[in-house]
């Protein structure tokens, strides 16, 4: 075609070769460590120099602070931002945002640029604290008191000296700190006879059998874009093993998926999937649409998190509730999804000092944290001394935080399955859920490809 | 096929099978159309021709999809592309073809093989290259990538013609002393119009349409190109099909337009390569 | 589809060098100019080789390493490509890519003749018009067309709303998450993108085939089907190739539009190279694994693309 002399077809093909193999032998490619001094192959974060003296004034020097936030979530900022400025009036801030794909996606990215923001949405962070990306918050942990703070929901965001999360520096904090678990329609609920709160899992599934019968969808929820781990996990969450499966989200060495609660939780999916409980189609409906249908009244049960209770009470109010997945006994403890809307400081950052100020004041000041509650219906976190906020008379966000103190009380926080590595949900565990739920893969393979892709991916 | 000969009926099954491609073809536009004009925030089902168009739809579209902005950010970028592109692809053309350099075919197939290369084999190195460079998220990093990628076709394309220009020409600018550059210039340029204005409208087309290489160098979507930007569109208002439409149809609308226009372009274009055979 | 264009016009400008009969010759005898003249060629082939070969270079030495982009790359040799050919995801990808060939090229070609005999049969002021209707697609964004496809596949959409229309309603379903039926319906949406493209094209060769041939067929008592595979398939040789390589090349390098409609899903059945590679790039950090598909699907591209420009032009 285009190589019209077999000599330079030759020539080019060879001198390819010659540029490839000099690449190949060439230094390899990327750092061993960007701006800090952490070490690069044993991972130790906490070998970053602290930033020389880290002050937990407010300088009165006017800034602007870049904010890097999730579209769709930045109501709660505007109002947020709006009281900040309102009282130190020296600070502005700018504001970017993207979808939670693009986040994903692109959040490393961004923070490893010259660019970086000074507070980013961020949220798997093990792998880039490791990099040095993120900036070790102990320093400021330490100067305002944080490690005093209730730890069941921040310990996801602390990484140890193996790279494992669950304890050690802190490398992140949260504006709102998430609990799962089961919205419903109240008219339903009653018209259907069913019991609120719902305290056993064989209570729900009874439950669902009657909303079947009765001809309404029982869960209003699509598996488009990998929700269905949700309900999975909830459904893990009650069985025995716990302890290995936040071992396996946190990416302890030697942990593994290939648990017989896992296994055990796939296969009740399964067999809900089955029994018909969940939408026709269940694939090509994606969140907004779930949580837009069951705003509209399709549907009796919907597993989500706190972050839609203040949509529901905007859109609906009163029609719906929340309680906290149920175990497989009544007293058994709440065992929930619970993280923080997890916020980092990439080490890039310019503005250190006020976004550490910024942040504390999120925690503390008692208009803020009434904002967070009122925009995302998530707890502010905080003190445990501070007086929790309260939501509006009959707003399902009363519910919520009612269930977030319930899981806070009974220890029973943990973290997100997807959450375990960068890539685990998009690239196996949503995928093969889909597979699951329409029969095409059985629970012992799944649990086996999750554990072998995270290996994979981790390098294992 | 020869009409004289086919039966009526031939010739009407022939018409029927024609309008069947082409309603396929336009099916797509319809049904955007259709669910554009259904009344804001609804959920259409299927093509329903709309009892009360909502042609205000397109303006709520033109309005969140910040559509001035990003035409003009696209535009910028052809700007950035067409004309560097441009210049490099005839001067490298003229170079191999009009004045014969040593081992130009040498150099012409090193160029040529860079037409089979996917983009999505170079997109990770190229971001790795921008990014040392410091250079992502900035216009740049989008524009100088494509300028390279493009290369191949339009010295491809732009040897063609110089092959087309009879010697005779060259060889009567350089009796007339004409150095090389008056040569190009004064000569051959003019004389090249037709096929550097199909280069400009395909480079354009091109740089207009261009998703993956702005979707990982820019993450900021209004300083993609429209088609990038469109799948941010996407992302934010997915559920909502009408204002989905109808901003779909406006940011289509320009390339659409220029098609219309430039119809003869495009055709003549595709065909002058095949003529030439 | 940038690249289909360019590679369109740029596989056709080729065909001067293997048909016969040109004014200016190149080969042999022709006294070769200054090497001074280099400064033409020198800026194009520096960008070139700065972007795109320096990248292409690079897709290898990164392909050997095990790199998340940020931190330090470990050594695998080739145990990405080992993955790229064992992984079932990979190979999912690259089947995919192959089973797409069917829909991007045969199916578009096919059409593709059957149009472009029909609107030079019809000879009319609108067959005319049609074959520039049947072009539209190859003008608007890939990204447009996914997201018009998208809706028109869904569970409320039009081609539901046809299918129920014409009594084959139980057929009906959400499309792009059926796990059978996804692929085909991309499938599709690539023919959409590439009728026109095929049918002008094959449109300009017919244009050139020697009405005497016709005449001659007829004389021997061919009827139009006959007509048809003897005289005007081998008389468009040339831009069947063309066709051919443009749409092969398309259906391998599919980025936009599975990207927009399913991004690989549902539960993996879609998934191409073209976004395998940037999902293990940029969403799962392993960059060598992405790189070495990359260098992969190069290859493939190459070695499907290449024997095929041979074979078609071998045959007198």
């Amino acid at each position: 075609m285009r190589i019209t002399t077999r000599r330079s077809a030759a020539m080019l093909m060879a001198g390819t070769a010659a540029v490839a193999l000099t690449l190949a032998a060439c230094s390899p490619p990327g750092s061993s460590s960007p701006s800090t001094s952490s070490s690069s192959s044993s991972s130790a974060p906490a070998g970053e120099e602290p930033a020389p003296g880290v002050s937990t004034e407010l300088s009165a020097d006017p800034v602007e602070l870049d904010l890097y936030l999730e579209s769709g979530f930045t109501d709660q900022f505007d109002a947020l931002l709006a009281e900040f400025t309102a009282q130190h009036p020296q600070v502005t801030f700018k504001i970017r945002s993207d979808s939670f794909q693009n986040l994903a996606q692109n959040a490393v990215r961004i923070m490893s640029s010259p660019d970086a923001p000074d507070l980013m949405r961020f949220p798997t962070v093990q792998a880039a604290a490791k990099d040095g990306i993120l900036l070790n918050l102990d320093e400021y942990a330490e100067a305002y008191g944080w490690n005093d703070w209730p730890q069941g929901t921040l310990n996801q965001v602390r990484i140890d000296e193996t790279g494992a999360r669950g304890s050690g520096s802190l490398y992140a904090l949260g504006v709102g700190y998430n609990v799962t678990g089961v919205y419903y329609n109240k008219a339903k609920a009653e018209e259907l006879g069913i019991e609120i709160p719902v305290e056993t899992i064989a209570d729900l599934e009874a439950a669902m059998d009657t909303a079947l019968a009765a001809g309404e969808t029982p869960i209003m929820l699509g598996n488009a874009d990998f929700t269905y781990a949700f309900p999975l996990q909830m459904i893990q969450n009650q069985l025995e093993g716990l302890d290995q499966v936040k071992d396996w989200i946190y990416q302890k060495d030697g942990a593994t998926y290939d648990l017989p609660s896992s296994v055990e939780a796939a296969a009740k999916l399964q067999q809900w999937a089955e029994k018909g409980y969940f939408p026709a189609d269940v694939n090509a409906i994606d969140y907004a649409t779930a949580i837009g249908s069951f705003t509209s009244g399709e549907g009796v049960f919907h597993f989500s998190g706190d972050w839609e209770a203040g949509g529901l009470t905007m859109n609906a109010p009163g029609e719906f509730g929340f309680f906290p997945f149920p175990g497989l006994t009544a007293d058994a403890p709440k065992v929930a999804m619970a993280a923080p809307a997890t916020y980092v400081v990439p080490t890039n950052a310019k503005n250190k000092d006020a976004i550490a100020y910024f942040l504390n004041w999120v925690h503390t000041d008692a208009k803020a944290r009434q904002i967070v509650l009122e925009y995302t219906g998530s707890t502010p976190g905080g003190p445990a001394e501070l007086d929790p906020p309260v939501a509006p008379e009959g707003s399902v966000i009363n519910e919520t935080l009612a269930a977030a103190a319930q899981v806070a009380d009974d220890d029973g926080a943990i973290d997100f399955l997807g959450n375990a590595t960068a890539g685990i949900l998009t690239s196996t565990l949503g995928p093969d859920l889909q597979l699951l739920i329409t029969g095409r893969m059985t629970p012992e393979d799944f649990a086996a490809h999750i554990q072998q892709a995270y290996e994979t991916e981790l390098g294992r | 096929m020869n009409t004289a000969r086919s039966s009526r009926s031939e010739l009407w099954l022939g018409r029927i099978v024609l309008l069947m491609l082409v309603l396929f073809t336009l099916l797509p536009f319809v049904g955007m159309l259709s669910a554009a004009l259904q009344p804001a925030g609804s959920n259409p089902t299927g093509i329903q021709v709309p009892t009360n168009p909502a042609w205000g739809n397109f303006i709520t579209a033109f309005e969140m999809s910040k559509l001035p902005t990003l035409m003009t950010s696209s535009l910028i970028l052809v700007l950035m592309v067409v004309p560097a592109g441009l210049v490099l692809a005839t001067a490298a053309a003229y170079g191999i073809v009009v004045l014969r350099v040593p081992f130009g075919g040498v150099a012409f197939v090193v160029l040529l093989l860079g037409l089979t290369i996917p983009f999505e084999s170079l997109i990770v190195p190229l971001y790795h290259l921008m990014k040392d460079a410091g250079l992502l998220n900035t216009r740049l990093a989008i524009a100088m990538p494509l300028v390279a990628l493009y290369l191949p076709f339009g010295v491809f394309w732009m040897r063609a013609h110089f092959q087309g220009v009879p010697k005779e020409i060259t060889e009567a600018a350089e009796m007339d002393g004409a150095g090389w550059w008056r040569g190009l210039w004064h000569v051959h340029i003019p004389l090249a119009r037709p096929a550097l204005t199909t280069l400009i409208v395909l480079y354009s087309l091109w740089t207009w349409n261009q998703f993956i290489i702005a979707l990982v160098m820019m993450d900021e979507p209004l300083m993609r190109t429209v088609a990038g930007a469109l799948g941010a569109f996407q992302g934010q208002y997915g559920t909502d099909i009408v204002l989905l439409s109808a901003g779909a149809l406006l940011i289509m609308l320009p390339t659409i337009t220029v098609f219309a226009v430039f119809q003869k372009q495009f055709v003549v274009a595709l065909l002058q390569g095949s003529v030439k055979g | 589809m940038t690249q289909l264009d360019q590679t369109v016009a740029g596989a056709q400008g080729a065909r001067p060098a293997a048909g016969g009969g040109r004014r200016t010759t190149r080969r042999g005898g022709e006294r070769r100019g200054p090497w001074a003249a280099w400064i033409f060629v020198l800026p194009a082939l520096a960008v070139y080789s700065f972007f795109t070969l320096q990248s292409l270079a690079k897709s290898v030495q990164y392909s050997f390493y095990s790199w998340n982009g940020i931190g330090e790359a470990r050594w695998v040799g080739l145990a990405n490509y080992a993955e790229v050919f064992s992984d079932p995801r990979r190979v999912t990808a690259l089947a995919n890519a192959f089973k797409l060939i069917f829909f991007y090229s045969f199916l578009s070609i096919a059409l593709g003749l059957i149009a472009a005999t029909l609107i030079r049969g019809l000879n009319s002021r609108w067959s005319r018009a049609s074959q520039t209707l049947l072009f539209l697609p190859q003008v608007v964004p890939l990204v447009g067309a996914g997201i018009a496809w998208t809706w028109l596949y869904s569970s409320d959409g039009a081609v539901n709303q046809i299918l129920r229309a014409i009594g084959l309603g139980g057929v009906a379903r959400a499309w792009l998450a059926d796990f059978t039926f996804a692929l085909p319906a991309i499938g599709i949406v690539g023919t959409w993108v590439l009728i026109g493209l095929c049918t002008m094209l094959l449109s300009a060769g017919m244009t050139k085939i020697d009405p005497s041939l016709y005449d001659a067929a007829r004389v021997d008592g061919a009827g139009p089907i006959r007509e048809f595979f003897a005289v005007t398939l081998p008389g468009v040789r040339g831009e069947l190739t063309v066709c051919l390589t443009v749409t092969l090349i398309a259906a391998l390098a599919n980025f936009d539009v599975v990207y927009t409609m399913t991004l690989g899903g549902p539960g993996g059945s879609t998934m191409v190279p073209g976004v395998d590679i940037y999902q293990l790039a940029f969403n799962q950090a392993r960059v060598g694994a992405a790189s070495a598909m990359g260098v992969v699907l190069m290859v493939l591209v190459l070695a499907l693309v290449l024997p095929l420009q041979r074979i078609m032009r071998e045959r007198p």
